[in-house]
């Protein structure tokens, strides 16, 4: 066995040495470059230095700037030289040495007079140089010849060109747009390259006009696209514009399926492979436009290619996540895949079947894994794990062994990911199977007691604060948590401190001893771990009684902040130390609009360690708080209902007001929240001027104004109104800011002492019936609907005129009526003609709403609505019918 | 005996073919790429565009290869020269005679250039060029604003020409090739 092991080593050697470049040094390099000087030009000695130059670049050696732009400008003596091959070295060198702007412009001249060559490939090469050094008034010059370039019937200099214009698309965007029919021509291309290459740059150019997109799929799907690789780029962006379309259309089949359908018998394999994934990857793909896909993908299981095998059960493993029922056909081939040379196919064969077998074969499969789990690289050991947490959740009743396999392999060696991707799998099972509780904490005691990563030591901790004290017996963990204080890092030492203190609070038996331990932490040399020593003895009552914690000091010590941190963050470096102590209640609670990446990024996945599973704290509860703070607002009563924030102003705008109504039994209390987008400006004294005119039920109240706005931290004046004690009354009110501006010096941050009143315009805001109403769900309608009876039942019917279709008119009705679609009543089948949705509310004075709506579309898309409302008050049950007779 | 000698030459021709490098300098718009078009060609456009970068030409004139580098004139470039001047048979310095604002500039360019240390005792051609204008400068007038006299480390010669109407281009190409001989 060690025989070939050797001689493998030594081939190794012998290659190496016979590398012709071996061991060249930058210094006698540049000497022999002076070659490139020489009145009689030798092409292929010059050629050669070149090569060596560019080896030396490519291994990573760096050039002073001396060195590099005498280098530079060696080379471009070389143009003297009619040698092709040398020719191409010089575009070469330049590109790689990419000296600066100012010296790279002289060999435009040269480049351009190339670029109109007769050599093709001096014509290609010249194009991509010159694209690369060029800047925007060179381009206007040189855009006549890069327009002929891209039609150009040699396919390399189009192709050249059509590169080009992808890479100047970045910084030149209005000049290459121009380029569209020359583009849209050398979509025709008979060059495979070249249809290619164009239809990348045409998809580019029209990439934010969705129109756009979506007609060029159209035409192109028709089947005017020869190369495969082109065939490839077409089908993803035929999915982007199904993905885009998908919602609008889902009366009809899925738009462009057919087109990846017919992909699938196309006969490059790449392109079968293309339409496969693509098809197994669409939003909400049914099982019968599945088949056809995973039918192409069993047959690719078979090859024997490596690389086909390897795409097609990599996808199959994703799909087996979504639709497992659909991958078990090909279970037989799978099988034989755990046995494949490579590694990786194997680790994606066995993966794929855990998510598809029965309980039976979890025991074999998991054996089979333990053999190959050392061979495989973390990559795939992360996906091995996940592969087992979901399988641990399907079989609960597996844990034991599952649970083993997870403790045996967080003891091996592996990277951060890896162990990450382990802990929080177990913390998933510990949390999801009350079993398995006492053995995953256990486990990760132990994975603690020799953890190289910060990170997972202090979430492990955490984690443990939270779930120890809740077990049978809390103290058996003391001994691993309290290690952690003696052996690791200022971090986890603080961390361990925490944890121990939650411990003593929670479990009232243990606290006498975690006391011992926490005053022998005081003694820490880190003042963070003293610190908060400290806090936890003085908080908890450190003189040793067995006493029950107060709640209070539970809530401040382990309760979450109800205050974004950021705001805090700001108002504490505001804060100036003075007499006054900070006051925690005058930290702006709203929380800036995250981006909208953000918020998409959370929720789905199960959550790990990172974020236990709180919830958002709901909006009402912070609504509820903030409302109750100000006294003016304190008799109003109980909130009823607060709407979701409407925009007043357009985005991007000076200020950015946006309004919140609060709707309370006697009053409407407008929340107006304010940001202020310019660093120049301190906006002191606002209010919102309202114009309630058209609000004839509704009289103002109180106004509470905002003393002063700074740039970019939002902040919010109130506006209240009275109206009529338990009636939805309904009007519209015109708003304007109005307040005193202040200059800003931005460099020193202090405002000028004069201001001048100003004032600004905002958009209208509507009171509606359906603010009058609280969204609330029933868990069985039936049951509620027979219950509140029909004494107060009314029913009409409406034409709702012309819709797209169905589904566009429930939402419609629904969000007039602002009530809780049940019982998933909300979405409409495809293609269906008719639809019943189910609603419930609470209106206001807590009158029980039930409604039913009944929707029928007919042939030029006229949608017709039966209405029938039962509630526990007659006069509500006629103003739902109200409020849909005036919407 | 002219047949003789014609036929010696040729004879020459192919044994002692000869060749010179030429860098061709001067500020923008004084007809540097329009002189390489007269020395290859005889031909001249009036619709030339600015030279970004250089262009390099060879020409061969009886029994010698010209190799010309025709640099761009505007300031970008100009500190560039000399990195094309070194090591040339000789320097050609192109100043467009009829632009009498631009010899100050002209001047302090040219001997910003000679001062190079890589460029001592290369030989000098100033051509003041577009003498068809009625404005141009005569030659003495030339050589004084420039002051070429007080050049002495290295050969000067100074001729007045016209591109447009190819006066004086004979002569040009005769000094060069006198060059080329006693260059190397």
């Amino acid at each position: 066995m060690a025989q070939p092991l050797v001689k493998k080593d030594d081939d190794r050697d012998d290659e190496a040495e016979y590398s012709p470049f071996l061991g060249i040094e930058k210094g006698a390099v540049l000497q022999e470059a002076r070659v490139f000087n020489d009145p009689q030009l030798d092409a292929r000695r010059c050629s050669q230095v070149i090569t060596k130059l560019l080896y030396l670049l490519n291994q990573g050696e760096t050039f002073t700037k001396v060195e590099a732009t005498e280098v530079f400008f060696a080379v471009t003596k070389l143009f003297q030289s009619r040698d092709i091959g040398l020719r191409r070295m010089v575009y070469l060198m330049i590109k790689e040495l990419s000296p600066s702007a100012d010296e790279v412009i002289i060999v435009t001249s040269s480049l351009m007079k190339d670029m109109n060559s007769k050599t093709d490939m001096y014509r290609a090469n010249a194009i991509r140089v010159l694209c690369r050094i060029t800047d925007g008034t060179l381009l206007t010059q040189i855009e006549r010849y890069l327009k002929q370039a891209i039609v150009d019937k040699n396919p390399v200099v189009a192709s050249a060109a059509l590169v080009s214009g992808i890479h100047l698309l970045q910084t030149n965007p209005e000049i290459v747009k121009r380029w569209s029919n020359e583009v849209q021509e050398a979509v025709q291309s008979r060059a495979a390259l070249v249809q290619f290459h164009a239809l990348g740059l045409l998809h580019q150019i029209r990439q934010n006009d969705r129109l756009a997109v979506s007609k060029l799929v159209t035409s192109l799907t028709r089947g005017t696209v020869r190369s495969p690789l082109a065939q490839c780029l077409l089908i993803r962006y035929t999915t982007q514009v199904i993905r885009e379309s998908g919602i609008n259309t889902q009366t009809g089949d899925r738009p462009f399926y057919d087109f990846l359908e017919s992909c699938l018998r196309h006969k490059a394999e790449m392109v079968i492979f293309e339409a496969a994934r693509a098809i197994t990857e669409l939003n909400g793909v049914t099982s019968r436009e599945l088949t056809p896909a995973i039918t192409v993908l069993q047959l690719f299981l078979s090859s024997s290619k490596p690389v086909l095998r390897f795409a097609a059960v990599r996808t199959l493993n994703k799909v087996a996540m979504t639709h497992p029922m659909a991958v078990t056909n090909c279970n037989i081939d799978m099988e034989s895949l755990i046995s494949d040379q490579n590694r990786s196919i194997a680790t994606l064969a066995i993966t794929t079947l855990l998510k598809t077998g029965n309980e039976s074969s979890v025991d074999r499969l998991m054996k089979q894994i333990t053999n190959f789990m050392s061979d495989i690289a973390d990559e795939f050991k992360i996906v091995v794990v996940e592969a087992i947490r979901s399988l641990c959740l399907k079989f609960p009743l597996k844990y034991r062994s599952l649970m083993n396999f997870l403790s045996n392999i967080l003891r091996e060696e592996g990277g951060f990911e890896y162990k990450k991707a382990i802990v929080d799998s177990i913390v998933i099972l510990i949390r999801d199977i009350p079993d398995a509780k006492e053995s995953g904490l256990l486990h990760l005691c132990e994975f603690i007691e020799d953890c190289e990563f910060t990170y997972l030591s202090t979430q492990i901790l955490h984690f443990l604060g939270i779930e120890g004290p809740k077990t049978a017996d809390p103290s058996k963990y003391i001994r691993y948590i309290y290690n952690r204080v003696h052996l690791e890092n200022a971090t986890v030492r603080a961390a361990a401190v925490s944890t121990l203190a939650k411990f003593g609070a929670l479990v009232d038996s243990l606290k006498p001893r975690i006391f011992v331990l926490l005053r022998r932490c005081v003694y820490d040399s880190d003042d963070e771990v003293r610190d908060r020593a400290t806090l936890y003895l003085n908080t908890l009552g450190g003189d040793g009684a067995v006493v029950e914690t107060d709640k209070d000091v539970k809530e401040f010590l382990f309760g979450s902040l109800d205050i974004p941190l950021g705001n805090l963050e700001t108002s504490l470096k505001h804060y100036e130390p003075s007499e006054e102590r900070f006051d925690i209640n005058s930290v702006p609670k709203e929380v800036k609009s995250q981006p909208l990446a953000e918020k998409k990024a959370t929720g789905k996945k199960p959550t790990g360690l990172g974020a236990p599973p709180s919830g958002p704290v709901s909006t009402v509860d912070a609504y509820e708080k903030l409302l109750s703070s100000i006294p003016e607002f304190s008799d109003f009563g109980k909130l009823f209902k607060s709407s979701a924030p409407v925009e007043l102003t357009e985005a991007e705008t000076e200020y950015a007001v946006n309004a919140v109504k609060h709707i309370f039994d006697r009053h409407v209390v407008f929340q107006y929240n304010c940001t202020n987008t310019i660093p120049e400006q301190l906006l002191e004294n606002v209010t919102v001027i309202v114009d309630a005119s058209e609000a004839e039920e509704f009289s103002e109240a109180i106004t509470k104004p905002l003393r002063s706005l700074p740039y970019d931290s939002p902040g919010q004046t109130f506006v209240a109104f009275e109206k009529p004690d338990g009636v939805p009354a309904v009007g519209k009110f015109s708003n304007m800011l109005r307040f005193i501006v202040k200059e800003v010096d931005t460099s020193t941050g202090e405002a000028e002492d004069d201001g001048v009143e100003d004032e600004y315009q905002l958009e209208e805001l509507d009171v509606v019936a359906a603010d009058y109403m609280m969204k609330v769900g029933v868990s069985n309608f039936r049951n509620a609907w027979e219950s509140i009876g029909e004494d107060f039942e009314r029913v009409d019917e409406y034409g709702l005129g012309p819709r797209e279709s169905l589904t566009e008119a429930v939402s419609a009705v629904i969000s007039l009526l602002g009530m809780q679609p049940c019982e998933g009543t909300e979405v409409v089948p495809n293609n269906s003609r008719s639809h019943t949705c189910l609603l419930s509310g609470l209106f206001i004075g807590n009158v029980k709403v039930l409604v039913r709506l009944q929707f029928g579309i007919d042939g030029p898309k006229e949608v017709a609505m039966k209405l029938i409302v039962r509630s526990e008050d007659e006069s509500v049950s006629d103003m739902i019918h109200e409020i849909v007779a005036s919407g | 005996m002219g047949f003789l000698d014609s036929l010696l030459n040729w004879l020459r021709s192919l044994f002692f073919k000869q060749e010179m490098e030429l860098s061709l300098v001067g500020l923008q718009n004084a007809g540097k790429t329009s002189l390489v078009n007269s020395i290859a060609t005889g031909g001249y456009s009036e619709d030339m565009i600015p030279t970004v970068g250089f262009n390099m030409r060879k020409v061969t004139k009886g029994n010698v290869t010209i190799k010309l580098w025709d640099l761009g004139g505007q300031r970008r470039f100009r500190t560039m020269w000399e990195r094309y001047c070194r090591g040339v048979s000789a320097i050609v310095y192109v100043v467009d005679a009829a632009d009498r604002d631009s010899i100050p500039i002209s001047r302090s360019e040219l001997y910003e250039l000679l001062t190079k240390p890589s460029l001592s005792g290369i030989p000098l051609l100033v051509l003041g060029n577009k003498i068809d204008k009625s404005e141009a400068l005569s030659k003495q007038a030339l050589v004084d604003q420039l002051g070429l006299e007080s050049i002495t480390d290295r050969e000067v010669c100074c001729y007045m020409i016209s591109c447009k109407d190819s006066v004086n281009i004979d002569a040009v190409i005769d000094w060069l090739i006198k060059h080329s001989k006693t260059a190397k």
